[in-house]
């Protein structure tokens, strides 16, 4: 936790070339602008793609720094998970060991206290995977973004490796680390519940009872007038919420550290002197940084629970009909 | 919209949902249906094995029962039979001294009958030889009557012929 705060601390200058010892010498330079360091921190990097791709459709394909992290994200999750099961399946007598017990109990909770009271015996086989895939999907996207390896990177291309500011690895300390701190992100994930929600109430009812299950039938015609409305929009409201929740939380987080880090630029343009911005980090702003992040743990945690828990909501709702 | 931070951005919504898809799918296959599988036959083996272990419990319990009952009977029959035993070994030998009690007074009443038998036998050979005698004397008698004296000497020689005609 204090590891990450130095490394922001020392990264948040990141506009200004000097160092954070050099910052007199910065001041004459560039001066510090807090809101753009912020926004640079949690915000794509669609100035520096990490490789730029050809519009298709007028849409922009290009590769940046939040379809790597997605990646990245898939990546680890699929190798970490079917490393794990694989292993464990492969022995005779089925004793989870190490890492396994951690994931199995994290398995058995998404399947016993999400999936099963909302989406029902019949039908948690078929939702677990999609469940437990969003559960991980966006727990790791949320946490990666807790570690600061690209701030690392960047440390380390500033100092040791000098590579030039077109360079890959330059191009990839460049913009926010959390993808689910991105709405497009998250609208994209409520999408994929929005669609699941259909094809749950299209499985158990059939497609066209699904759409008439969305509001009690046998009430007089003119309630519907009011009725179908109020659930339609109820029906886009639902991923709307998911969307913005979790940006959001992902978002705030990371600038509420930020904000709180970067006084200790404030006060050293304020005093003109390195020590005053030193000063305040040491006792001010690492301090705050650190219970920030404590707290960013559990929003983690939280909104990725949030997100899987109101997901099989939706998709129960839609199986079991209740009005 | 300048601020980055609610800038729509299309392609990164379609990246999102194609990575989303194709770790859904290669999850679903390779790690959570065979995990869930295996989870769920985990679970209906040790719900299996320990309606398994309270089966064979009950059953332990059962044959406790069955083997005390058994022990109890045994032991009630056991008993049973000393009782009998010793009844029947006590009525056999109350049967065996009644049969011998009863041989002894035969043998003795057969005795006595035998002793009576010959005593009236010898008292009647007695009697049949002392009437000879007596007729033996009295014709003796009648012969050598002229002379009383000479009584006595002939009841004599009567009884000396006739110890001599029995030797």
């Amino acid at each position: 936790m204090l590891l990450t705060s130095l490394l922001a601390l020392a990264l948040i200058q990141e506009p200004a070339p000097a160092q954070l010892g050099a910052a007199e010498a910065a001041q004459a330079h560039e001066r510090f602008n807090a809101g753009e360091t912020i926004i640079e921190h949690v915000s794509n990097n669609h100035q520096h793609p990490l490789i730029e791709l050809p519009r298709v459709l007028g849409i922009d394909f290009s590769v940046t720094k939040h379809v790597f992290m997605l990646w990245f994200v898939a990546a680890l999750v699929f190798l970490i998970v079917t490393f794990s099961v694989r292993r464990y399946l492969r022995q005779d007598r089925l004793v989870p060991s190490g890492f396994m017990n951690g994931l199995e109990a994290v398995v058995e909770f998404v399947r016993d206290d999400i999936a099963q009271p909302n989406v029902g015996r019949k039908w948690v086989m078929t939702w677990t995977p999609l469940i437990l895939t969003l559960f991980f999907f966006i727990l790791s996207a949320n946490a990666i973004g807790l570690i600061p390896i690209f701030d690392t990177l960047a440390v380390l291309d500033r100092l040791v490796l000098h590579t030039t500011p077109d360079s890959f690895l330059n191009r990839l300390t460049h913009g926010g680390t959390t993808a689910t701190a991105n709405f497009n992100v998250t609208a994209a994930l409520a999408s994929i519940t929005f669609v699941s929600i259909i094809i749950a109430g299209s499985k158990a009812h059939g497609f066209l009872q699904h759409w008439k299950n969305m509001v009690p039938h046998g009430l007089h015609p003119l309630i519907y007038v009011i009725l179908i409305p109020i659930e339609v929009i109820g029906m886009f409201v639902r991923p709307f919420a998911l969307t913005m929740r979790l940006a959001a939380n992902m978002t705030g987080g990371h600038i509420a550290i930020l904000a709180i880090l970067s006084f200790v630029f404030l006060f050293t343009e304020l005093f003109g002197r390195a020590i005053a911005g030193i000063g305040v980090g040491m006792i001010v702003s690492v301090p705050l940084a650190v219970g920030i992040s404590a707290l960013e743990i559990i929003v983690v945690l939280v909104q990725a629970y949030v997100f899987t828990l109101l997901s099989s909501v939706f998709i129960g709702m839609a199986i079991h009909i209740h009005h | 919209m300048d601020n980055p931070l609610v800038q729509p951005d299309p392609g990164l919504f379609i990246w999102t949902i194609v990575t989303f898809l194709v770790l859904l799918g290669l999850l679903a296959k390779f790690a959570w249906r065979p995990l869930l599988q295996a989870l769920e036959s985990r679970q209906e083996r040790i719900r299996k094995s320990l309606e398994d272990a309270e089966r064979a419990r009950q059953e332990l319990e059962r044959l406790q029962q069955d083997s005390a009952k058994m022990m109890q009977q045994a032991r009630m029959e056991a008993e049973s039979i000393v009782t009998q035993t010793r009844v029947d070994a006590e009525r056999l030998r109350e049967e065996l001294k009644q049969k011998a009690k009863d041989e002894a007074d035969n043998i003795l009443r057969n005795a006595q009958q035998q002793i009576q038998l010959q005593t009236r036998q010898a008292i009647q050979q007695i009697r049949r030889e002392v009437a000879d005698i007596a007729v033996l004397l009295a014709s003796k008698l009648l012969e050598r009557n002229i002379a009383k004296e000479d009584n006595a000497r002939l009841i004599d020689d009567t009884l000396k012929q006739i110890e001599m005609t029995k030797q």
